[in-house]
């Protein structure tokens, strides 16, 4: 009793000399031991690329004293003889998400930010509750220091640096302020408010930003000449984002994929952000672009576990892209190092962060320098969070934090032994004692002198026992708390019945007692002949290396380059539905130079060098185009979190590496329109694309079509019951008020000189996009289906002074054809949908034929990306309704291409333009024509033969991956395969 | 008359989707008609060039070259027209819904999973807006039924015109519709098949617990309706998707000893040789579709008629489960084509085929002696985009060719018109 309360006193001692707060009391006798560690014989890597051969470290009180060969140890210190073994600086986690009190977080309220979302006034530092499990699980990883960060929010506030030992925050905290962090993931659950997609959280951030800047300068204006101004808001967490923004404080965001990571940064520059990014490990994929950027990344070593093949219907239901991934992924470090990428490497994004070591291992195995390898754990995080003074190498006056292992920590199955944090040991892999081996038993008398060969790995152990040339198995082996307990029936080795002996293992050597069958007790010894061994698999046959190669996306279907844009190029012969002044041409050529049309005709000479195709017996049109759809958006199609949102913008999160954009270009679609839903009177702004399959999202913007807005109205606003609008009424009444507000916005900014000194309007990204609506800027898209509402909408709009552009979906556009054509708004519709709806049961097959008719400027579009992959087809449905071929095709391409804005480029087949074609196998109308050839800027984009090669390409890689994942050990597999074997097709009816 | 067409398309729009539709049902045929001079595409054997067909009585009295025509019958002039049979769409859910979105209007999903007995026919609503739809676009037969649980209940062939369900239903049942269970989350898989399997064990053991002599067991209502299923009289039309679902539903069916009719079907081509072998039919629905899987083809879902005919599967294209969707059964044939089903094929896929795997083709399917005179007149091939229906007989009765897309199209023309144009 006594002894154990003294135990437990010394732990304390020892604890309190280092981690206590240095400002607290001392209760008790006060811990003076010296605390003098020397560290002789070992292989010292001071920093990257340094290494010291049996060399010393020397440490007192938490600080490196000397380090070197040659070094005198002093008389008080404890030597700590590490022959044979590597000393490390200890690594650092740039980004660890955990030891934070969360109940702090809820307390935030006061002068925040309107959003909850926007906490930066929340500190890591003042709400550490350091977790001893996590940080164990660090240190086993060789961690001694993580930049822990802030888990919840869109500004989710200061991280701050903190040492991995055990002890008081106090103590711990190595730097308290260090970076903001942001990240785009809306909050999930059921009381989901604003934003909720991911392209709101990128408008809220850029709106709290320029709220961050306006507030300085409110605020300098005010305390200047606080007379006759309206005092402007006290906000912490503003205050705190423009101090940030002043002082050029890191911003991390988090970026889920390589695209978000390019945007991120084109939206940093907007702010001229000091940023840094998390990344998600798929930045091989689009790794020249990242490179560009030049953004430091902190970088997970999330790679996935070998997909499940095992059944071929698991197989079959994997995506190439799922299991191109998964055997790349583990390259990404080196490709981002190859590339010149500063990285600093994190364990946030492991599902079992002492899986880390393992896989920095397989990145070094699959290409990473070592040198930089250890960079990205120490001296680049050290000196991104400014503490390399201290932290990241070892060096005279540095902290005592380091790495003890047995063998090169980037070799495969090397594990640390020892980690030692501010001049404190933390045993990571107590070199537990296990019976495994030979043993000969010693019995008083010769008892039964045995020998036992024990096998197996705590806590599963088998024994055989041997006798002269006799053995049996043991029938019981336990092995615990270094006790082992061992049972055989002696029978068959010439002794009697059964034999049990119990010992307690101390080396290479046991001790115990033992009973016989007749009830006698003996002591008995025994001897390992033989050390321990691991018991690991034999040393890992190596596997197939695949040469896959890069593919843009890096998926089924992707293209190793962008396709070629040949000089010239004179396609013969062929029906060509010029769409132009030149109307159908039939035998005629189509002569394209340099991603344009030259012209149109017949007989056309070809320039030197062209590329000829004999088009006998095929149609060409101009490419089609879609102009509404909602696919190859990421995060949410809708930001429903508000009844406005005009500040969010698809382009933010537009993301064509996607499946359907290929299979969009085999359907001959070569441009459309990106639309953010319909759960809003007033959405988001839209983005008009080329299919340029392959290319990064910015290279497939069309940069000159002009800009738009989406506005909805009829059901799907009303839908949510606490929200504003929930009657039609109410619908036509928000829009105008927000039309008025806009204005309002407007007037204040031309009132306003700068050089008055007072405080500034605030911008407002919201009512900027709604006032260019109403100045003809940017067209208004509205999503409808009745008649009534059309006629609210065009009376409001030229109320306010403009045009409606466009009217989507119209399913009763027919019933106001002659307003629609007056007002000059085009109906974009379907042919034949109706019915699943209320608002939709009046859709009629002849909807477009009687506009048509009526003289409007027609459309038809998807609204669905099947749908989108055969709008030849749609339109050929008109005709048996009586619309001319030339209208129907004009459906497709012409109109869509002007209520975009870009009929200057595309559209028709007419000299200047973009040449955006397709090759039809024939009449482009009829239901039994497809695709052969679409082409965009004069790339050849798709082609039925290069089709077939691609799938021929595809089978093959997804073979020898399959087999390649079959070398992988069955239990590193995983069971099932992901019941996403397909991309959702995104709706919004 | 004019008025009065408004009043009727008025009220069709304010009472949606509780009130009639306007179409009104023609009365059965009085006196014999012919049609004279067009193309005859029996689908029997080879089109018939200045052809004529004789209806008689609702039946198709005889087919051929210059026919001698009964007095009194009434000559239609098809000289450059076609004709054709009408359509079979071979799974929809026409009759049963009206408005997607308004529950009320749906007669689709009974209660629990297991619902052998209920049947379509008798809840098929003659006043829906969507079969005069149908009907016009050139469809005939409808086989029609609900879709909800595990045994959805039985499906029915329903004409497209006439004033109650009875004058409708041209067969029923024609099927038991079956939803295989996902086989992707296995517990949820387990407890379905247990269901699935424990409702033919118990209606086994019923069936032979009633034909046992002096049986005192008393009238099951569901177990009843199994018992043509369970004497191999009726198919089991299993709705099935997905490789393992297709390959269990086989299994299953050949356990069970029941003729086994796969509906969807959409990986099929994977084991079209087990069909062929079993002698199991498909339904293909949709043909106009998406791949299932990432790495598919773009034109997975269009080529898999042509792959099923390559490898002797017998098959049917059924079109699509909506009811407002039933006008594009043709186009679904039509992008079987454009990816190279022989057109004759694909007329057939929706016609004969249909007929024969439902067991009406002793009544539709094609134009021959005996069978109903249930064709049509169009301007060209039914398939192509640009064709115009321009008279459907069904069952000798000639149809109003009116429908509400047409009713509204010609109510809205006036508004144009009065506009001053």
């Amino acid at each position: 009793m006594q002894l154990k309360r003294l135990f437990f006193l010394t732990i304390f001692l020892t604890l309190s000399a280092l981690a206590i707060s240095q400002t607290a009391r001392v209760v008790g006798l006060r811990d003076n031991t010296p605390a003098v560690f020397a560290f002789t014989g070992a292989q010292i890597v001071t920093e990257p690329g340094r290494v010291l051969e049996n060399a010393t470290l020397v440490i007192r009180d938490g600080i490196i004293i000397d380090i070197g060969t040659g070094v005198s140890i002093p008389a008080d210190a404890a030597i700590i003889d590490l022959y044979g073994k590597i000393i490390y600086p200890g690594f650092i986690d740039m980004y660890a998400v955990w030891g934070q009190n969360d109940t702090v977080l809820a307390s935030l309220t006061g002068t925040a930010y309107w959003n909850p979302q926007v906490r930066s006034d929340f500190s890591m530092a003042s709400a550490m509750k350091p977790s001893e499990k996590d940080a164990a699980s660090l240190r086993s990883q060789g961690f001694v220091a993580a930049h822990l960060v802030p888990a919840h929010g869109i500004f989710r506030g200061a991280g701050a640096v903190a040492m991995l030992g055990d002890g008081d925050p106090t103590r711990l905290i190595v730097k308290p302020q260090t970076a903001q962090v942001i990240n785009f993931m809306p909050p999930r659950g059921p009381s989901r408010g604003y934003p909720t997609s991911v392209m709101g959280a990128m408008a809220l951030m850029r709106q709290t930003l320029y709220d961050a800047q306006w507030y300085k300068q409110a605020h300098a204006s005010y305390t200047a000449r606080p007379q006759g101004q309206q005092r402007p808001e006290v906000n912490k967490s503003l205050d705190v984002l423009s101090k940030a923004l002043d002082t050029r404080t890191p911003f991390i965001v988090e970026a889920t994929n390589e695209h978000y990571f390019i945007k991120t940064q084109e939206i940093a520059q907007e702010f001229d952000l000091n940023l840094w990014i998390r990344g998600s490990g798929y930045e091989y994929r689009r790794l020249d672009a990242i490179a560009a950027t030049k953004v430091p990344v902190i970088l997970p070593l999330n790679f996935p576990a070998p997909p499940a093949v095992d059944a071929p219907e698991d197989a079959m239901n994997l995506s190439l892209e799922v299991m191109r991934h998964w055997y790349l992924a583990p390259q990404n470090p080196a490709r981002l190092a190859g590339a010149g990428v500063s990285m600093a490497f994190t364990t946030d994004g492991l599902r079992d962060k002492s899986d880390f070591l393992k896989n920095l291992q397989k990145a070094v195995k699959n290409g990473l320098d070592e040198q930089v390898a250890l960079a990205a754990l120490t001296t680049n995080p050290a000196q991104m969070l400014g503490i390399q003074s201290k932290y990241g190498t070892l060096a005279k006056g540095k902290s005592a934090s380091f790495v003890i292992t047995a063998k090169n920590i980037f070799e495969e199955q090397s594990a640390v032994e020892q980690v030692w944090i501010d001049g404190k040991q933390y045993e990571v892999k107590p070199q537990r004692e296990e019976p495994r081996g030979n043993w000969t038993v010693t019995t008083p008398g010769q008892l039964f002198n045995v020998q036992f060969s024990i096998r197996g790995e705590s806590p599963r152990f088998t024994a055989e026992v041997k006798l002269g040339e006799k053995s049996v198995r043991a029938q019981t082996v336990r092995f615990d708390n270094q006790r082992l307990i061992l049972a055989f029936l002696g029978d068959s080795l010439g002794l009697t019945g059964h034999i049990r002996l119990s010992a307690n293992l101390a080396g290479d050597e046991l001790l115990g007692v033992a009973e016989t069958a007749a009830g006698s007790i003996y002591s008995w010894t025994g001897h390992r002949n033989e050390a321990p061994r691991e018991e690991r698999r034999q040393t890992e046959t190596p596997k197939t290396v695949l040469n896959l190669e890069d593919r843009f996306p890096s998926m089924e279907y992707g293209l190793t380059g962008i396709p070629d844009q040949p000089r010239h190029v004179l396609i013969q012969n062929a029906t060509i539905w010029t769409q132009g002044l030149h109307g159908r041409i039939d035998n005629g050529d189509l002569l394209i130079s340099q991603g344009k049309v030259v012209r149109v005709g017949h007989d056309l000479v070809a320039p030197s060098g062209s590329i000829i195709i004999d088009a006998t017996g095929k149609h060409i049109t101009p490419g089609l185009i879609d102009p509404h759809m909602h696919s190859s958006i990421g995060g949410g199609v809708n930001e429903t979190g508000d009844a406005i949102t005009s500040e969010t913008r698809i382009s933010d999160v537009f993301n064509a590496d996607e499946i359907w954009t290929y299979r969009l270009l085999a359907g001959g679609m070569t441009a459309g329109t990106l639309f953010h839903g319909s759960a809003n009177p007033i959405g988001g702004q839209n983005t008009i694309i080329k299919m340029r399959w392959g290319s990064l999202p910015s290279q497939m913007i069309i940069e000159d079509a002009k800009p738009g807005l989406k506005f909805a109205l009829g059901e799907n606003v009303k839908r949510s019951p606490n929200r504003y609008p929930n009657t039609r009424l109410g619908t036509e009444q928000i829009i105008k008020d927000a039309f008025l507000a806009a204005l309002e916005h407007e007037k204040q900014w031309k009132n306003y000189n700068p050089r008055s000194g007072l405080i500034p309007p605030r911008r407002d990204l919201q009512l900027e996009s709604i006032l260019e609506v109403i100045k003809g800027e940017r067209l208004a898209h509205v999503h409808v289906y009745r008649a009534d509402e059309m006629l609210m909408m065009m009376r409001l709009a030229e109320e306010f002074g403009f045009r409606v552009a466009s009217f989507e979906h119209a399913i009763e556009g027919y019933k106001v054809a002659d307003e629609l054509r007056e007002h000059g708004a085009v109906p974009i519709v379907w042919t034949d949908w109706s019915s699943f709806k209320v608002e939709a049961a009046d859709g009629i097959h002849h909807n477009a034929a009687l506009l048509n008719r009526a003289g409007v400027t027609t459309t038809l579009h998807s609204d669905n990306t099947q749908l989108s992959t055969r709008m030849n087809w749609e339109a050929g449905k008109t005709l048996a309704q009586g619309v001319s071929e030339e209208d129907a095709l004009n459906f497709i391409t012409l109109n869509p291409a002007k209520v975009l804005g870009i009929d200057h480029r595309v559209g028709s087949i007419e000299p200047g333009k973009d040449a955006d074609f397709v090759i039809w196998s024939g009449h482009p109308l009829s239901g039994f024509t497809h695709a052969e050839q679409t082409w965009i800027d004069g790339r050849k984009y798709f082609d039925r033969e290069t089709d077939r090669q691609l799938r021929d390409q595809l089978q093959h890689e997804r073979a020898i991956l399959i087999q390649r994942i079959l070398e992988e050990p069955a239990e590193s597999r995983q069971q099932a395969a992901p019941t996403r074997g397909r991309r959702p097709m995104e709706d919004d009816q | 008359m004019k008025l009065k067409q408004y009043i009727f398309a008025l009220l069709s729009v304010l009472f949606l989707p509780l009130s009639g539709n306007t179409h009104t049902p023609a009365p059965s045929q009085q006196q014999p008609i012919a049609l004279v001079g067009g193309t005859v595409h029996t689908l029997s054997g080879e089109a018939i060039t200045g052809g004529t067909v004789l209806m008689v009585g609702g039946k198709i009295e005889a087919v051929g070259l210059n026919l001698d025509l009964p007095a009194g019958t009434e000559v239609i002039d098809t000289r450059g027209k076609h004709v054709y049979p009408t359509l079979i769409l071979g799974r929809t859910t026409l009759g049963l819904t009206e408005i997607g979105a308004v529950p009320v209007t749906s007669d689709l999903n009974e209660t629990g999973n297991i619902n052998p007995s209920i049947r379509a026919e008798a809840a098929f609503h003659p006043e829906s807006n969507h079969i005069p739809v149908a009907a016009v676009n050139g469809i005939g037969v409808a086989i029609t039924g609900p879709t909800g649980g595990i045994i959805s209940g039985l499906t029915a062939a329903m004409l497209t015109d006439g004033w109650t369900w009875e004058q409708m239903t041209l067969k029923a049942p024609t099927g038991l519709s079956i939803n295989w269970p996902n086989m992707a989350d296995a517990s949820a898989r387990d407890q379905a098949m247990k269901e699935l399997n424990d409702a033919f064990d118990s209606a086994r053991r019923y069936m032979l617990a009633r034909k046992a002599a002096q049986s005192k067991q008393a009238i099951d209502i569901r177990w009843e309706a199994m018992i043509p299923v369970l004497e191999g009289n009726l198919p089991v039309m299993i709705n099935a998707a997905e490789l393992r679902q297709i390959q269990a539903a086989i299994a299953w069916a050949e356990k069970q000893q029941v003729k086994m009719i796969l509906v969807g079907g959409r990986d099929a081509a994977y084991v079209a040789d087990q069909l062929k072998a079993k002698d199991i039919p498909v339904m293909i629905s949709p043909v106009i579709g998406a791949p299932s899987r990432q790495w598919e083809a773009y034109d997975q879902s269009y080529s898999l008629p042509l792959k099923l005919h390559q490898a002797g599967v017998k098959y049917s294209i059924a079109g699509e489960g909506s009811a407002a969707g039933a006008s594009r059964l043709a186009k679904h044939a039509a992008a079987a084509v454009a990816f190279g089903l022989p057109q004759e094929e694909a007329l057939k896929a929706i016609t004969i085929y249909a007929a024969e795997i439902l067991g009406i083709d002793d009544q539709v399917g094609t134009i021959e002696a005996g069978k109903d005179a249930s064709i049509m007149i169009t301007t060209g091939n039914p398939l192509e985009l640009s064709t115009q229906i321009e008279q459907v007989f069904i069952q000798g009765r000639t149809i109003d060719m009116t429908d509400k897309h047409r009713q509204l199209y010609e109510k809205y023309l006036e508004k144009h018109r009065q506009a001053g144009e």
